[in-house]
């Protein structure tokens, strides 16, 4: 194959896909930036694709000159140094085939040694995928978002995932459709996050019931692809894959993410989502995450939690730490809408600060039942966090 | 017994009936020779016992044939008067005690009047006596109970008591008998003994005609110990005493114990004296132990040298046939001194150890000159290769970063921060420069150049941190030359991270080097325990109850752990017949990424252990132990820069921050003699 290529462009399309080479691999076909050089109509399209065989990222790239159409398998790392440090270029063009790659410059030539194109291992096809094959059958569920709308649903919930668990379930993000709804939840086990959205558009026929866990690495990946957020991503679930196709009708497949799912099952979240928390207090989100904020001041290692003190007489909300050795803290916040029965309650304030962070409405709603049961923090009609309290001295 | 094998017991014949019959004397005297004579080494202490009873201030010992052959016990003490000699031999004879009152407060060694007829019976004796009252001395023979004598005899003041072919008459006790070689080194060991317990007599003991012990009348206790124990440990032991002399609880101590490097693999180099009589008592034992707790390995035992005087009526020594045991009166008071004295000591002291120390693993026993850090054993010719490896890296290190002195350290090091700060014309406090110290001060003066990165090799004395080019320079302020205004010796360290797993810095002393894993582990045992003592460990609810399979004993055992298991923090009750479910869990352990899982699945392990008393002290430190050893960086963890700096600086808040929870230490340092000693440049 033989390319030239808009060298900015090239490195931004590298630096994505990067992202899914293998870091250590005995394969050394995983540690390698596949490219596909293409033409259609006279149009010519590079398509650059990587994976770790854990996820799979493709790529286009339009607007490259296709003199020789073809594939080639470069080491990442040595592609991704010489485009790089070629800064003084406005475009490169790249030779390649089995034995060796050619990248020129102005005045500089390099030579790097490449692998067999074909040892690449072939990266699922989206509409394979939605259509099934004879290997796998169709896909559960296939639905389309807009990549802004998805990205925030991603943002609502990847924060309350467990790190580095070895409840497997708990490192992902259990997506779920039903109908025209679509809810991700995340958990690590102490507090839960759910958003749930309508789709567009008429509801699927026969749609079944259709959930699987992403891996967080995955939504992670989603999250750096989203370039405009009108832009269409059509999601395909098979049984073992999700598939996230982004592009406009014009641009179709211009990135497509593919990663396995997380086996296991998800904990029945459902359950814990409680229903008759009976005192509910309304927040202005910005001045209930300063209070939170500013009580943790003085917590520390073995005294995380901080105390929120409820008084329905004096309509006031009491937030403490006490750190032993250190010191202590209190805030007083207004809750002029609270009338309710008196209540103490400890929570991790990293858990409620996460969870106001990604609230974009200004009234948050906390609802509480007793100082050992669950907390609920709600906006909107969308967002939901249960987070559980902590037991203090 | 007395059946032959020919003729078996039959379970219905009915053995023919013998009488029952007085025994002789001398029969009854073999068998009390059993108990109290079981070898020649006990034949030593008896016969030593009576000298000392006697007031002798020089005892000599000499054996032949590992005591089997002869043993002869010459003092100078008080003798025995021609006419009470033969009755010195009777059983039950003695001038210690008079009534049954006096087994009450038994201020001699001996008491029973057993021994020399027990020895009598069993050997060939002689007895050659001489008081201050006759010119000539008398002599008494007896040949397996057999009386010769009394006659006179010529010899000076005191008693010389030979005993010949030992067991010579009972041969199935003489088959049982070791080696020459073990039986002489049991003599011997009894003669360090009783010399131990009684410092301010003159010992020697000879073994076929060689003097192997020769201890001087008239010292102290230290010198005594050390006589025995070996000089060059002395640096290794630190001294105990009871806070007080207190009459009231009639009980005085002074002893020396080993730093934790000293502890050996059995409880051998322990040494207890009871009123100068050698014992060996669990409970004193458990008190040692109880006090190194966290400072050595629970399978090993402190080194230990004990001396407890107390009043007669406190202690009971009519307990055991050779009085190697007692009973105390108030056992737990002398349990509690006793810890508490070891403690103090401990405490006091900087129990970081230095490298050389622990390059030899296998010290010989205690008593057999142990080779330490000055003994010309450890040549320069041949360095240890502990010691090599770590020259080796020293040349790779490059610029070694200023390190902190621990405020208690300075003390410690008064001497050597002194020789180097002499050098700089600024002596330590309290301390005039020391002219033959000035040698190692003008090479410590050639390490405090600096090097091209900027670091350099300080010796820190008292005084000296804000002089470095260092500060001066980052700080921009010239450091000030006022003594009364320089901060308290706290500087920034730097502190370098090794293989990621090894913290290097240095203090007034030396370098140190920390295992950044149980350094970390000790911080939080500490932290876990402080925190504990004021209340539960604060507790994260789960969403839902985390699964634990558990056996049935475990599940039983819940009701009983749940006092403990409330005070870390974690709420678990049974789910089902095969599960326990974990309902709340440490925040802390969340923090550091423990999991609920597999850190109760470890708890429920350990509390099964029949010796896991859930309720005691113990159990909870055991706990904590898990805690802080699942929770503390491990070793591999790249540290940062100021998580390297806190650790640091938590390690001299943390008190015996030199071993971790399970006793291995969690710093060990190469002093700067050493350093000079590994170099060749002394």
């Amino acid at each position: 194959m033989k390319v030239i290529c808009d060298r900015s462009a090239l490195l931004d399309a590298i630096n994505t896909v990067s992202g899914a080479v293998a870091a250590r691999s005995p394969r050394v076909q995983l540690s390698c930036i596949h490219l596909h050089a293409a033409k259609s109509g006279g149009v010519g399209e590079l398509t650059l694709s990587a994976t770790d065989a854990e996820i799979a990222l493709k790529l286009k790239l339009s607007q490259v000159d296709v003199s020789e159409p073809g594939d080639a398998l470069i080491p990442a790392d040595k592609l991704r140094a010489i485009v790089s440090a070629e800064d003084q270029e406005p475009t490169l063009t790249i030779e390649a085939d089995d034995q060796a790659a050619h990248i020129r410059g102005n005045d500089a030539h390099f030579k790097v040694f490449t692998y067999a194109a074909a040892e690449f291992p072939p990266i699922p096809d989206f509409h394979d995928a939605v259509a099934g094959s004879a290997a796998a059958p169709k896909a559960k569920a296939v639905f389309t978002q807009s990549a802004g709308t998805l990205n925030t649903v991603i943002a609502r919930t990847i924060f309350a995932t467990a790190k580095e668990t070895s409840r497997y379930a708990i490192n992902g993000v259990l997506l779920r459709r039903e109908g025209k709804k679509l809810e991700m939840v995340a958990t690590d086990g102490r507090r839960l996050a759910l958003c749930r959205i309508a789709l567009p558009g008429p509801a699927e026929k026969d749609a079944k019931v259709a959930s699987c866990i992403v891996p967080t690495k995955a939504l992670g990946m989603f999250q750096k692809l989203v370039r405009d957020g009108d832009e269409p991503v059509h999601v395909a679930v098979t049984d073992n894959q999700v598939l996230f196709s982004f592009g406009t009708d014009k641009d179709p497949g211009r990135a497509v993410l593919v990663s396995n799912l997380v086996e296991g099952s998800f904990p029945p979240y459902d359950d814990v989502i409680p229903r008759d928390q009976d005192k509910k207090i309304s927040f202005d989100r910005d001045v209930l995450a300063s209070a939170v904020r500013r009580a943790a001041l003085l917590t520390n290692e073995e005294s995380r939690g901080v105390r929120l003190k409820f008084s329905g007489k004096k309509k006031q909300l009491e937030l403490s730490s006490r750190a032993p050795e250190m010191g202590e803290a209190q805030i007083n916040v207004d809750v002029a809408n609270y009338d309710g029965e008196d209540i103490e309650i400890g929570f991790n304030p990293t858990f409620i600060t996460d969870a106001l962070k990604v609230i974009p409405e200004n009234e948050v709603i906390m609802e509480l039942k007793a100082s050992n049961k669950p907390g609920l923090i709600k906006s909107g009609t969308e967002f939901m966090y249960v987070v559980m309290p902590v037991n203090l001295q | 017994m007395g059946e032959s094998p020919s003729n078996p017991v039959r379970i219905d014949a009915v053995p023919a009936r013998r009488p029952i019959r007085a025994l002789p004397e001398l029969l009854v005297n073999q068998i009390a020779a059993g108990e109290v004579v079981e070898r020649p080494a006990s034949v030593v202490k008896e016969l030593v016992e009576n000298s000392i009873d006697a007031g002798a201030t020089r005892v000599t010992i000499e054996i032949e044939q590992g005591g089997i052959e002869l043993i002869r016990i010459t003092d100078d003490g008080t003798g025995i008067p021609p006419n009470e000699l033969a009755l010195a031999l009777a059983p039950h004879a003695t001038s210690k005690i008079a009534a049954a009152s006096d087994l009450d407060r038994i201020a001699t060694m001996g008491f029973r009047g057993e021994a020399l007829a027990s020895i009598a019976s069993v050997s060939r004796l002689s007895i050659r006596s001489r008081t201050r009252d006759h010119s000539g001395a008398t002599e008494i023979e007896s040949e397996g109970g057999r009386i010769v004598g009394p006659r006179p005899a010529a010899g000076p003041i005191g008693t010389c008591v030979t005993v010949r072919t030992l067991f010579f008459n009972t041969p199935a006790r003489r088959k049982f008998l070791k080696t020459v070689a073990t039986e002489q080194a049991r003599c011997a060991d009894t003669a360090k003994d009783l010399a131990l317990g009684n410092p301010a007599l003159g010992v020697t003991l000879k073994c076929d005609g060689r003097v192997v012990l020769d201890l001087p009348p008239g010292g102290g206790p230290r010198d005594r110990a050390l006589d025995i124990l070996g000089r060059e440990l002395e640096a290794e032991l630190l001294e105990v005493h009871a806070d007080q002399f207190d009459d009231a609880r009639g009980l005085a101590l002074w002893g020396l114990v080993g730093r934790p490097s000293l502890a050996r693999a059995t409880n051998k180099s322990q040494y207890v004296f009871v009123n100068g009589r050698p014992i060996r008592d669990r409970m004193i034992q458990h008190a040692i132990a109880e006090s190194f707790r966290g400072l050595i390995e629970p399978s090993r035992y402190p080194t230990a040298f004990l001396m407890l005087d107390m009043s007669p009526e406190g202690v009971d020594v009519n307990v055991h046939p050779a009085k190697a045991e007692v009973r105390f009166r108030d056992g737990s008071m002398v349990h509690g001194t006793i810890l508490g004295s070891i403690k103090r000591s401990l405490r006091a002291a900087d129990l970081t150890p230095s490298i050389l120390p622990r390059v030899e693993p296998a010290t010989p026993a205690w008593g057999g000159r142990a080779v330490l850090p000055g003994s010309p054993a450890l040549s320069p010719q041949t360095p240890p290769n502990a010691a090599q490896r770590f020259a080796d890296y020293l040349k790779q290190l490059g610029a070694v970063a200023r390190g902190t002195p621990g405020v208690g350290e300075l003390r410690e090091a008064r001497e050597h921060a002194a020789s180097i700060t002499s050098a700089f014309g600024q002596p330590a406090q309290g301390q005039t420069g020391i002219d033959d110290t000035a040698p190692i001060g003008a090479q410590a003066g050639v390490f405090g150049a600096t090097t091209p990165e900027g670091g350099t090799f300080d010796p820190p004395g008292p005084g000296q941190w804000n002089s470095t080019t260092e500060s001066a320079s980052s700080s921009g302020i010239a450091p000030t030359e006022d003594p009364m205004l320089l901060a308290p010796p706290r500087p920034a360290t730097r502190v370098l991270q090794v293989h990621k797993s090894y913290l290097v810095s240095q203090d007034e002393q030396g370098m140190l080097i920390v295992d950044q894993h149980a350094l970390h582990e000790r911080v939080m045992f500490e932290h876990l325990l402080s925190r504990v003592g004021a209340g539960s460990l604060e507790s994260q609810h789960l969403l839902v109850p985390a699964i634990v399979p558990a056996t049935q004993a475990q599940i039983a055992r819940l009701d009983e752990l749940k006092p403990l298991l409330d005070r870390i923090g974690v709420d678990a009750s049974p789910i089902g017949p095969t599960d326990i479910g974990v309902h709340a869990f440490p925040t802390f352990l969340f923090d550091r990424g423990v999991e609920p899982i597999e850190f109760l699945r470890d708890l429920f392990e350990r509390a099964e252990s029949q010796a896991f008393m859930p309720g005691s002290e113990q159990a909870l430190r055991d706990v904590l132990d898990m805690m802080a050893c699942k929770a503390a960086v491990k070793a591999g963890d790249q540290l940062a820069d100021t998580h390297l700096q806190a650790l640091m600086e938590l390690r001299e808040d943390v008190e015996r921050s030199s071993n971790c929870p399970h006793g291995r230490p969690t710093s060990i340092r190469l002093t700067i003699k050493e350093l000079e000693k590994l170099f060749g440049r002394t």
